[in-house]
């Protein structure tokens, strides 16, 4: 029964190799797009802690993308 | 109206729909796993060997999409002159390029078992490989090209001009004679695949198109990023 399921009737070679293929790739560009994500998002934050409190102030109240950003690295460290 | 469009609206949306697709996907990523590689009968004449369908159809059907997507975003950009377009074009290409590569590698490795040869040049497998060239080009005008607004032109151009491959790629097995089989599933017309076959290769189809969401989700995030951290530069 297993061993059918992976000699897929000697067309497992084919079969599996597509779909680890697949789903390797998939990860692979997962997990590259979500660290450039935290990358960005880390940066942005720092550059936000780094302005003046009266700066800071000003981005926090005009821009939601900002105050988001800023509470949700604040929460990771 | 136009306020819900504005960077701030969309980045909050954003970040609900990357929740909801992360609470539902593993589950139907499972059942489609099961259904694809267990449920699903093997064909009468391949075997085995037509499981490979549900990666390599789904994925030549998403490249196809997300360069038709690219294309018309880009042409109403042209005219119009709409930002967010061209944040929406870029961040799907590299997707549309991923599965295109995908379609390309796991059609070469159903043609082995099915025609005897990993690749042949015939009209569609080549149509696809000019596909892949196409979205290559765009992401490379992006990357190489610094000033943004010129970037923009070209890739726009670039995109307009692939969409001619489009039609090329769906009639290329009805106007040339091709190694590659006719289409199964028509949406005007019947369909000549089973249901125990379609129902697994529609859920497999589900499962990429919310990993592709999930995908440029997050890259349409990191532009809104970029955008907003250049801002804060100019403060």
């Amino acid at each position: 029964m297993i061993s059918n399921f992976i000699l897929m009737n000697g067309y497992g070679f084919f079969v599996w190799s597509s779909f680890a293929l697949t789903f390797l790739v998939c990860v692979v560009v997962y997990y590259r797009t979500l660290k450039t994500l935290k990358k960005y998002e880390k940066e942005f934050a720092k550059e936000i802690e780094e302005l003046s409190v009266e700066q800071k102030k000003i981005v926090l109240e005009k821009s939601k993308v900002a105050s988001k950003v800023l509470s949700s690295y604040n929460k990771t460290i | 109206m136009l306020n819900f469009f504005n960077n701030s609206n969309i980045f909050i949306w954003i970040e609900k729909l990357i929740n909801f697709i992360n609470s539902i996907f593993f589950a139907l990523l499972l059942a489609a796993l099961s259904f694809a590689l267990i449920f699903s009968p093997p064909d009468y004449l391949q075997g085995d060997s037509v499981r490979i369908m549900y990666v390599h159809v789904p994925s030549a059907w998403i490249g196809l999409a997300s360069f038709t997507c690219i294309a018309l975003l880009s042409l109403i950009n042209f005219i119009f002159k709409i930002k967010n377009f061209t944040l929406i074009a870029k961040s799907i290409a590299p997707i549309g390029l991923m599965f295109t590569c995908i379609a390309i590698v796991t059609g070469s490795i159903w043609g082995q078992p099915t025609w005897g040869t990993f690749w042949a040049w015939d009209a569609r497998i080549t149509s696809m490989v000019i596909l892949a060239l196409f979205y290559f080009i765009f992401i490379a005008s992006h990357k190489l090209i610094s000033q943004e607004e010129r970037a923009n032109k070209i890739s726009s151009v670039i995109a307009i001009l692939g969409l001619i491959n489009i039609p090329i790629i769906k009639y290329s097995v009805e106007w040339w004679s091709t190694l590659h089989q006719p289409a199964s599933i028509k949406i005007t017309g019947t369909s000549t695949i089973h249901p125990s076959m379609l129902m697994p290769l529609l859920l497999m189809f589900l499962v990429l198109i919310l990993y592709c969401a999930l995908i440029f989700l997050m890259k349409y995030k990191t532009e809104i990023i970029r955008i907003k951290k250049k801002n804060l530069k100019r403060l």
